[in-house]
Parts: C-alpha cells; structure tokens; sequence
C-alpha cells in the first residue's frame, strides 16, 4: 500500500494539531473529575447536615402506641408523653413543644406521624432523622444492642469461595478482565464512531476525491483513515485513563478510593483471547459500517443521521443482559450472539459471564471477522465508485456491478 | 513524430445498460498539446477517469506511458479534474505538501516548491492560512499550483478554466504554456475554442461516445472547415438565396457560407445589386473549430472519411 504512511500522517496531525481535538479530548476527563468532585462535595454537606439535624436539640412531645420505642429511650431524649393526638397536634401549634411524634401500633404498616414547628425547608428534615432515631434506638434495645439492630437492618457480608476441578476460583472476579474489552468496545465506538461515519466525507464534500485517487488507491485512504483514528482514539482513552492512574497511585488515601486487590482477579489466558479476538472483530465489522454509511452519503449531515440508528443495533444487546448472562441457551442469546450486528456486545458479555463455549466463540468470531471482511470491501467499493457521485446516492446494485 | 504518451485502443464503457463510449481509440503524442472536445455527457470526463484508473473500462486498453495507470505514476501527473476542491479546513501549505508527498515528492523539495510558488502568486502571507479563509480566486490559485508541483510530463486539465476568473484564466493558461515549451504533454478539455486554436497541435472531438473528429487543427479546418463571410451592412439583408445561406445575422452584421458551387464575388455581385442594402464590410475567411464544433452537433447524419 503505496503512500499509506503519507495518509496516515496527513489524517492523524491535521486531527491532533487542532486545538477543538485537545478541546474535546481534555473536557472528558475534566468534566468527570469535575462530576466527581461534584458528587463527594454534595455528599460530605448531606452527611454534615444530617449530623448535624441529629444534634440538634429541640422539646418533643410523644405518643407509642406500638410500644417499640420504650420508656427509657424516650426519657433519654427528654419526651414528654401526652395522651391523645389532638392535644399532641395543639401543643406544637400553640409552641408549647417543637415536636410531637406520633408512633402508630403497627408501625411497618403505616407511617410514624410527624407534627413540628416549621424550621425552613433545609431543616425539616431534622424531625423526621429525631423520630427514626428515636425507633430505632427502642429496637435496639429490644434486640439486645445496636450492633444486632443494625446486622438485623442491613443484612452480614459474605465471602463466597467457589471450585471448579478442584481448583479455588476467582468468583466475579473472572469476569473483570474480560469485561475490559467490553468497555474497551464501548469506548472506542463511542469516541470514534462519529468520527468513522463522516471521515470520507470530507472528500466528496471538498470535491478533492478525484485528484486523491490518482495518487492513492480507496483502500490506501481508508486503512490510513481507520488507523489515524484507532491513534487518536487511543490518545483519548490515555487521556482517559491518566487522571484516574494518578488518581490512584498519587492520591488515593485523600480521595478515599478503595483499594483494588488484584489477587481477586482472573487472568486466565483463554477469556481475554476470546475478548480480544471478539473486540478485534467487532470493531472491524462496526468500522467497516460506519465507513460504508459515510462513503454512500453526499454529506456529512446526512451520514449523521444513520450514527443515531447504528449505535442502538450496538448496543441493544445491554436490553437484553440478564437473559444473556443467565439464560445464554435462550434462542434469542443465540440469535443475538451470532447476528453480526449484535454479536460483538452479546459475545463480549457472555464470554465476562463465564457461558461462552469454545465452539460458539470460535464461530462468533468467524461470523464478525467474515463479515467485516466483506463489508470493508464493499465499503471501499462505494467509496470508490461513491465519492464520484456528488449529488446522489449510489444504489446497492450500481455498487456491486460496476467493474473495478 | 513522437512516441504516444497516452494510448487509447477500442475503448468502449457502459453504465448498466447506458453505452457512455463505444468503440474508442486515439493517442496523445509525447509533448503535444491535445485538445479533448465535445459537449456536456459526450463521455470526456469518463474517458479521463478511465485513462486515470478511478474506472475500469468494459472493454478496451487505456494506457499511460505503455502501461495500465496507477498510482505508481502520479509522480509524472499533473490533474486538474472537472470536479475540484481542496480540504477546506486545512492549511494551505499542509495541503499542498500532502499531494506533494501524494506524488512522491520529498517533503522539503514540496515545502520549498510550494514556498516559492505562493510567493509568485501573491500568497506567501497565506500559508498557514486555512483554505476556507481565502477567496475564490486564491483557492484556484491553490487548485493550479498542487495540480503542477510535481512538474509533470504529462497533464489533464478537465475544463480548466471552468468557474476561473479571467486573471486565474490567465495564470493557468501562462502556466499550460510554460509546461508545453518544457516539454510536457498538455492534455486540455475545454469548450474554449479560441484556446484550442490557440495553444493546441492535435484535437479529438466526440459526440455521443463516439469520436467524430481527429487531427492536427490545420487538418480538420481544412476537411471539415468551409469558407465563410463576414459582413456587415445598412439596410435589409435578403435571406433566401441561391448563392449563400445565412449562418447568423444581426442588425448590421451576418456570417455567410456560400450554396453548392457558388463563389464568394458571385455572392458579393447579388448582394451589391440589392438596392435597399448597402455593404460596408466583406471578408472571406475559413470557418473557425467553433464553426465546425457547432456544424458536427446540429448535422443528424455521421460524417465519414477523412479524419475521423
């Protein structure tokens, strides 16, 4: 392929020395460490706030009838007991208590009752977190301390330990790297897929085709075209990734991130070749697609039109995910998992899952390979032929009679 | 006589069931300047683009210096299609270096060429400067420099001076001189008839796909071409004649070719006995390639023999 390192360059600096590349690639990881910042901030203040409502002091008054809460936890926190409703509802409208709680028979059926002096919109909530606290304290103690209460609330942690041949396996730990090719899918297409559909338009556009195709061959332009890209995408994916590797290395203590214990991890080498293979066809199919989209199009505008409907035939097996991870003997995994359109994503989440066989991940991968084989011919073929035609689409039949 | 640069044989292209060109064949001489007529959907542009390998023909042989185009001869190319543009967001040095480097010019032969160039036309303030900035007459000047960076031995120029204003008009046509004295081969498809005249040794003229005309200037004005004259006048011409037909007239002026074996002072005699008409000007001259180019399209029957 004569001049493909004159393509590749031309199609990869005139992208990376624009200032809108690094506009677009810097904001992604910019607005998420913004989002993030964003998100802890707004929960420290929830969680100050709620500290602080339980802190607060005020006079209640109190009803339980459900006889949940108990007589020392009510004088603990200073309740005053009054013996009907409407004398409790009174006392708050007259100021003669902040609050008045009322605890119903069968409080799991219907709500505890809430009565209070307005606060303001921000502070309200205080009664509220006072009443539950003061239920919950009550159950403790009939549960026999706040340690049980809470085991009883939220349920023990669990530590699964599973085998398979007798050998200790790694649980969902199996599916992480695998996984990453999903994601790794994901991105790529999301950050490129655009960029594919409308980077032979430009030619037929500016009218320059002619002139490029006395110098180069269709396929010296989209092979320099889609490796410019898969460049570039990386680019972006590092640009991605960098914050969150610093992130973990440079500051994980102050940014409270969890440590990732790669023992619990599976790098069993025959699910990450099948993620691979399976990325590596998918991604040739869905470029070849794209590129094919755009070549028969007059215009970029037009081209974009058809983003939209490609990325749901991406990504319509993520509707369909817990049939696949747990029912993959469905006729419609099957289907999905071997139509090429769908088979990349459904593939990619079976093999994570751990039901991919070898045979299906043999065929699937031929079936995506084959076809994207195919189509990236005939997309040439209507880039060729295609990007001649500057006011009209090119009918499938006029594509694939023509000489070449 | 020179070796044939570009060697059509037989040539023959259908779209579906569509014959755009039946039966074909001609050669471009090496260092001529060879003009490539007809009118609009004649099958120009196709036979270009066939000739340049961006379509395969349905039969026939289309070759460039004694073989099959390819890229691997861009570096001896100089093409300015019908159909032209350049990268608009792109700067105008990057875009010439590219198609520099597209013809396998050394980038720093490319950047000079491309300096000196810019400079020759005005623009050297404009070479970091995006395409889309510039105006319709720098973006021309731009279109002709990267079609001859490469200094090409042989160029096809499709309708060059088309959407040309008349200083590009200019430019190009100097520059399609300059290349010619140099030797190279001018390939020219073009409407413009003066400039065929003008600048041309050999013309090709097809009609429906097929060639009609074929030869040196001097040879088809001479098998083709008729006498014809020029008048100008006061008074009323008479129309009907047996000696000569109006080809074209206007208040004071008409072109005149004269009937069967009728002469032209038998034709000045009628015209002088006319009292209500007073000639002011008579002059014989041969008819022009326009005048030929028109009488081909209007005939319905196919002309036979000489060169065609």
């Amino acid at each position: 392929m004569n001049n493909l390192g004159t393509v590749f360059n031309f199609e990869f600096l005139r992208t990376i020395t624009k200032k809108s590349f690094w506009v677009r690639t810097l904001s992604i990881p910019v607005l998420i460490v913004a989002v993030i910042a964003l998100s802890i901030f707004s929960s420290k203040a929830a969680s100050k706030a709620g500290e602080k409502a339980e802190q607060s002091h005020f006079s209640i008054a109190v009803i339980d009838d459900s006889h949940l809460v108990g007589a020392a936890v009510l004088t603990a926190a200073g309740a005053k007991a009054v013996l009907d409703r409407p004398h409790g509802i009174e006392m708050v409208k007259t100021g003669a208590v902040d609050a008045f709680f009322y605890y119903p028979a069968r409080p799991w059926d219907e709500p505890v009752e809430v009565y209070a002096k307005d606060d303001g919109l921000a502070n309200n909530s205080k009664y509220e977190a006072v009443a539950t606290q003061l239920l919950k304290a009550g159950l403790a103690q009939a549960v026999g301390g706040a340690d049980k209460a809470k085991l009883l609330e939220v349920g023990p942690t669990t530590m699964l330990t599973t085998y398979h041949d007798g050998q200790q396996t790694k649980g969902f730990g199996r599916a992480i790297v695998p996984g990453l090719f999903l994601v790794l899918f994901y991105a790529v297409i999301v950050l490129l897929g655009n960029q594919m559909l409308t980077s032979t338009t430009e030619e037929k556009e500016n009218r320059v085709i002619e002139m490029i195709l006395t110098s180069v061959t269709a396929r010296t332009i989209i092979v320099g075209k889609i490796l410019a890209l898969v460049t570039l995408g990386l680019i972006q994916i590092l640009a991605l990734l960098l914050p969150i590797v610093v992130g973990y290395f440079g500051f994980r203590s102050q940014l409270n991130i969890p440590q990732i214990d790669l023992n619990t991890l599976s790098f069993a080498p025959v699910p990450i070749l099948a993620g691979a293979a399976i990325f590596v066809g998918g991604f040739l199919l869905f470029t070849a697609l794209l590129v094919a989209i755009g070549s028969a199009v007059p215009t970029a505008k037009e081209a974009g039109g058809f983003f939209g409907f490609t990325m749901i035939l991406v990504f319509v097996p993520f509707y369909a995910l817990g049939a696949i991870v747990t029912s993959p003997d469905q006729l419609i995994v099957k289907v999905m998992s071997f139509f090429p359109l769908t088979a990349p994503i459904t593939l990619m989440l079976r093999n994570a899952a751990g039901n991919l066989s070898a045979l299906e991940t043999i065929v699937g991968v031929s079936i995506l390979l084959v076809s994207g084989v195919i189509l990236m011919a005939l997309a040439i073929r209507i880039f060729r032929f295609g990007s001649l035609e500057y006011a009209r689409r090119l009918g499938i039949r006029e594509i694939l009679t023509r000489k070449s | 006589m020179s070796e044939p640069i570009v060697s059509i044989d037989k040539f023959r292209m259908k779209f579906g069931e569509n014959v755009v060109i039946d039966d074909l064949s001609f050669d471009v001489r090496s260092g001529e300047t060879f003009a490539f007529l007809g009118s609009n959907g004649s099958g120009k542009t196709t036979t270009i683009r066939t000739l340049l390998g961006i379509f395969e023909p349905t039969v026939g042989t289309l070759l460039v210096k004694g073989q099959k185009y390819g890229p691997q001869l861009s570096s001896i190319l100089g093409y300015l299609p019908e159909e032209r543009g350049l990268y608009k967001k792109e700067s105008v040095l990057s875009t010439m270096l590219y198609f520099g480097e597209l013809r396998r010019m050394d980038r720093l032969v490319a950047r000079k060429w491309s300096l000196d160039y810019l400079e020759r036309i005005g623009l050297a303030d404009k070479a970091n400067v995006a395409i889309e900035k510039l105006s319709g007459g720098q973006q021309q000047k731009i279109q002709l420099g990267v079609t001859i960076m490469n200094d090409p031995e042989l160029m096809i120029l499709d309708e060059p001076t088309k959407g040309f204003d008349p200083v590009n008009r200019r430019l190009l046509m100097d520059i399609v001189e300059e290349h010619s004295k140099r030797g190279a081969t001018v390939v020219l498809v073009t409407h413009q008839m003066e400039e065929v005249e003008r600048l041309c040794d050999r013309v090709i003229l097809l009609k429906d796909g097929k060639r009609r005309l074929y030869g040196t200037v001097d040879e088809i004005k001479h098998d083709y071409g008729s006498e014809v004259i020029d008048l100008e006048f006061t008074g009323v011409l008479p129309e009907h004649s047996k000696r000569y037909r109006v080809e074209q007239s206007g208040k004071r002026n008409a072109e005149l070719s004269m009937v069967g074996a009728a002469t032209a002072p038998e034709v000045l005699a009628e015209l002088v006995s006319h009292k209500s008409l007073a000639i002011t000007k008579f002059e014989l001259r041969r008819s022009s390639l326009d005048d030929i180019f028109v009488n081909i399209y209007h005939e319905t029957a196919a002309i036979g023999g000489g060169h065609e």
